[in-house]
Order: structure tokens, then C-alpha cells, then sequence
């Protein structure tokens, strides 16, 4: 797949726009373009927050996403947003206990438990993680060895080892 | 491939000014521009440049300007609101001929309005937000490379012609991630302002050179200056005299007519053939770009015309890409601001208007049905 459209939504705070940051980066090392936008409130957390990644070789002429091909939804605040720029090529994942009233139509939907299994881990903090990790095992959009670099590369020290142990159950979830 | 990274427009911006010189920056965070100020928070020290959190956007503005008369290369960056704040003090650098660089990236207004969400309605308040007869140059960056590029233009144009420059990006552009190659972006030409020189009796602060920009007296080489905002003589000191008081103003925006030239920078793309051409500034101009190509495999001729130097506008490059078509639309941000210079200058019969003002982009499809409209 040449050129794709990913995005991240839920609530602020999150971690949406910091997973968004770590598939860019791991996309851009496998030689595509990125463009990476986001939409958020004016509160310091809560509220609707997005990341999208417009994904093409070379640059995307127009940046911002008009169809996307995977919708993550974090938070039910967001399950309902993403209905214009979502169709039957969408996979859509939903967290499972956050998003009890996912959208519904003729696109694929899964439910996981990206927060129940952050909270197994100890932190639920680390769902953005898990679901990050989950969504490259099922698209295979790029190496999951690629996506656990750049986690293990861009994570502060301190939570090195909690993000590489949300990624490895999140690649858990999200294969097929 | 090694030097491919994703950057942001806001930090492109900074990375812009600190390649092309910029050693001051004074500023008041304001989304959606607080990257600017937060980059160059960071970066600056390391290239031995200054940073200073004012206490407000006008305090910020008079730094700049005070920096800038002490000969640094100096710049801040705002939104709308804090734009306004800084337009009494860019009235004084554009009368008392200082050079400046201000970021304006563009969000929902007036007011505080919708802080996070894009729009581009200052495209009239980067021309005239400050008082009087004044001169000023706009630049439009539509990418994150363009943001770096514009912004070291910025500066090699206020350094060179003494003007102050406003690089006016929109939200989505200034919060854009792009994957950019480093190694590709335009080197920076290293322009600093012409400097005083030869016998220091005499010397004329304001004198009138055969380029219109006065050598500028850096202190300290012991030239006898005088910087004021009252209309001033070659000498530097206040006149009323009608007749010097003209010659004085008119120097001042007939030198931008002077090096038009250099000023001027235009993408005009498919628009030879092009029975319908699209004008239009920053992300709108990307979502144009795709417009463009969509029509045209629908078997309609369009083209784009994106004035990358915004103000002064590019007179005679619109009418030269638009006089094959049969319409020009205008798709902008607000509720109609860069229309009102296109139907001055190709007349209201054949230029329509596409404005969005809900805090959304205007989209490739949104332009693709209003020229499918406009045509039919």
C-alpha cells in the first residue's frame, strides 16, 4: 500500500498525538512520507483530541485526511467524530470498555481491551501504546520490529520498559 | 534518506530564522504559535542568541525592535489576537525603517474565538493592522518546507530592504508535521542589512540612496544617528515641511515598487490552458493542488495560482495566470478577504468566492464542486 490514511482519537491526554508521532516516525523509516495534523481542544485534558497521518511516496498534495483506512477510538467522546472520512475500506478499532457506542456501518469494526490490558500492566496510562502496537500487528502497515524501535529509541528511560511490555501485548492483541 | 525527518511548520519556522541569522526573539506564547517560541526557547542559547518570555505581545513587539536597532537579527512570533497587540509597535519599525521578522499563524477569531482551529482570516490585518500609509511585506508559506524556506526569505528581505516582513501561516500549516529532507532545503543566503560606512561627518541616517534603503549606522562605529516614528528627514530629525514630508513617506513604500523583483514569488501551476484557476493561500492552497489534478482527470481544465508573497500582491502574475480563464475561484478561510484583491484587480464578472469559517479546512472536494459549479 502506497498511500493510506491512519487516525488516532479519544480524549486529551491520552497519548493520541505521541502515538501518532511514533508510527510517523516509524513509517518515514520505511521511506514514505508523513504528514502528521491534529485537532484538539482548548483545555489541558479532556475533550476530543485527534492525531491523523496522511501517508504517501513523496509529498501528499493535500495533507489532511479525506478517507481513512484505520480509525482508532480511544474514548467514546470521539466515537462518533470520525463519520465523514470513514467507509467500507476503514478498519476501525475501538477500545472495548471505553467506546461502548462504537459507530456502526458496512466497515470492519474490532473491539479490544487496549486500557484493560494497560491496566494489567500496571499503568492504564499505556493503552495509546498497546492500541499503537495493536493496529501495526493487524495492517501490518509497516514491521512491527520498526515500531518497537522507535518506541524503545523516543521513550524517556523511565518508562522504556513499560512501553516495550505495551507494545508486546498490544502486538498480542492486534494479530490476526 | 538519512536526513529525512518529520518537523513541524511552527518549528521549521524557528530552524528558518536561526539558519538565516536570526540571534533575538522576543515573544508571548499564544496558540497557535507557541512552538515558534518554545523551539527557539530551546535552540537559540546554543547558537549564543538571546530569548525572552516578555510580558506581553506589545512588550515583545518594542523588544524586537530595540534588538533590531541594536543591529541583531531579531524576530517573534504570535496569533490574531497578539498580532494585534504588536501592530502599534510594526508601525514604528515600518517607519523608522527597521527590520523585523513576525510569525503570524492563524486561528479562529476575532478574539480568543476558536484558539486550536484554523482559519486565515488575518490575510487583511497582515496589510493593514497598523496605522497609516505604511509599507510591509507578507509572505505565505504552504508547507513545512516553505515554512522554513519563507522564513529565511523574511529576513534576507527585511535585512535587505529594510521593511519589516510578516510570515502568515495558518493553524493547520504551523501544527502540520511533514516529512521533509533536510539536506534539500534552501541553504541560507547569509543577507544582512547594508551597513554604514565611509566618513562618519556628515552622515545622513535616512539619506536617500540610489536602491532607497539607507544604510543602516550600526552603534558603536560612530555614526551620529536619530530614530524616531515622526515623519523624518535624511538627517534622522522630525519635519512637517509638506513637500520633504511626502518625499519622505514615498520613498519608504516606492522602494518595494523599486525591488518589486525581488520580492515578488508566485506558483502558478496549470494555468496556461486553464479555463478555471484557483487562487488561493496556505493549506487552502494544498487542498487546492489536489483540486487541480482532480478536475483536470474529470476532464475539466484548472489550474493554480498561489501567491507565495501574498502582500504586495502580485499584480500582474494573476492577471498574466488568469487570462485564459474563463473563472477564478477563491477559496479562503474567512468570509471573503483575499476575493476583495482578486475582483480588484480581474473585476467582480468572472471571480467567485468559496469561504469556511467553521473552524474546519476547506477541502479538495469542497472545491471541486464549487468550480464544477461555477463552470456549469
Amino acid at each position: 500500500m502506497d498511500n493510506f490514511e491512519v487516525r488516532f482519537s479519544g480524549s486529551g491526554g491520552q497519548g493520541l498525538i505521541l502515538s501518532a508521532k511514533f508510527l510517523a516516525a516509524a513509517l518515514v523509516a520505511e521511506g514514505f512520507d508523513v504528514a502528521q495534523s491534529q485537532s484538539y481542544e482548548p483545555v489541558s485534558r479532556g475533550g476530543q483530541s485527534r492525531a491523523d497521518l496522511v501517508v504517501s511516496r513523496g509529498q501528499a498534495a493535500f495533507p489532511l485526511s479525506t478517507g481513512l483506512d484505520y480509525l482508532l477510538i480511544l474514548h467514546g467522546v470521539a466515537a462518533q467524530s470520525s463519520g465523514a472520512v470513514i467507509g467500507a475500506k476503514t478498519l476501525v478499532m475501538v477500545d472495548s470498555e471505553l467506546v461502548p457506542d462504537p459507530p456502526k456501518s458496512d466497515f470492519t469494526l474490532l473491539a479490544l481491551p487496549f486500557t484493560e490490558t494497560a491496566r494489567q500492566l500496571g499503568n492504564k496510562r499505556v493503552a495509546n501504546m498497546v492500541a499503537l502496537s495493536a493496529l501495526v500487528a493487524r495492517s501490518g502497515m509497516c514491521p512491527l520490529d520498526r515500531i518497537e524501535e522507535v518506541i524503545r529509541t523516543k521513550t524517556p528511560p523511565k518508562f522504556a520498559s513499560l512501553n516495550l511490555e505495551a507494545f508486546a501485548a498490544g502486538r498480542e492483541l492486534g494479530t490476526p | 534518506m538519512s536526513n529525512r525527518m518529520n518537523m513541524q511548520g511552527n518549528q521549521a519556522c524557528a530552524m528558518g530564522a536561526i539558519a538565516a541569522g536570526c540571534r533575538f526573539y522576543a515573544g508571548y506564547p499564544i496558540t497557535p504559535s507557541s512552538e515558534v517560541a518554545e523551539t527557539m526557547a530551546r535552540e537559540l542559547p546554543k547558537v549564543g542568541g538571546t530569548f525572552i518570555q516578555m510580558e506581553d505581545e506589545i512588550a515583545s513587539m518594542a523588544a524586537v525592535v530595540g534588538a533590531s536597532m541594536g543591529g541583531a537579527k531579531a524576530m517573534t512570533a504570535t496569533s490574531g489576537p497578539g498580532f494585534s497587540l504588536k501592530q502599534e509597535n510594526l508601525g514604528y519599525a515600518s517607519g523608522a525603517e527597521i527590520p523585523c521578522v513576525i510569525i503570524n499563524v492563524m486561528r479562529g477569531g476575532p478574539s480568543t474565538g476558536m484558539p486550536t482551529r484554523p482559519a486565515q482570516g488575518d490575510i487583511m490585518q497582515a496589510r493593514w493592522g497598523t496605522h497609516g500609509d505604511h509599507p510591509i511585506i507578507v509572505l505565505a508559506p504552504a508547507s513545512v518546507a516553505e515554512c522554513y524556506s519563507e522564513t529565511i526569505r523574511a529576513f534576507d528581505l527585511t535585512e535587505r530592504l529594510r521593511v519589516p516582513v510578516i510570515v502568515l501561516v495558518d493553524e493547520v500549516i504551523g501544527h502540520l508535521v511533514e516529512t521533509v529532507d533536510v539536506g534539500a532545503l534552501t541553504p541560507p543566503a547569509e543577507v544582512s542589512r547594508k551597513l554604514a560606512s565611509g566618513p562618519a561627518d556628515g552622515f545622513e541616517p535616512y539619506a536617500v540612496t540610489q536602491d532607497m534603503v539607507p544604510p543602516f549606522p550600526r552603534p558603536g562605529d560612530g555614526y551620529r544617528s536619530h530614530t524616531t516614528g515622526l515623519t523624518h528627514l535624511p538627517s534622522g530629525f522630525p519635519t512637517q515641511n509638506p513637500a520633504k514630508a511626502k518625499a519622505a513617506l514615498s520613498r519608504t513604500t516606492d522602494k518595494l515598487l523599486h525591488h518589486a523583483d525581488l520580492i515578488e514569488s508566485v506558483e502558478a501551476s496549470a494555468c496556461d490552458d486553464a479555463e478555471i484557476v484557483i487562487a488561493t493561500i496556505g493549506i487552502s492552497a494544498r487542498a487546492a493542488a489536489q483540486a487541480v489534478t482532480d478536475l483536470r482527470a474529470s476532464g475539466i481544465r484548472a489550474g493554480l495560482f498561489r501567491p507565495r508573497t501574498l502582500w504586495p500582491f502580485p499584480e500582474a502574475a494573476l492577471k498574466a495566470a488568469t487570462a485564459n480563464a474563463r473563472a477564478v475561484l477563491v477559496p479562503e478561510m474567512n468570509q471573503g478577504q483575499l476575493v476583495l484583491e482578486v475582483e480588484r484587480l480581474l473585476g467582480l464578472n468572472r471571480v467567485h468566492r468559496l469561504n469556511k469559517i467553521d473552524g474546519e479546512a476547506i477541502t479538495p472536494a469542497e472545491i471541486v464542486a464549487k468550480a464544477q459549479e461555477v463552470l456549469a
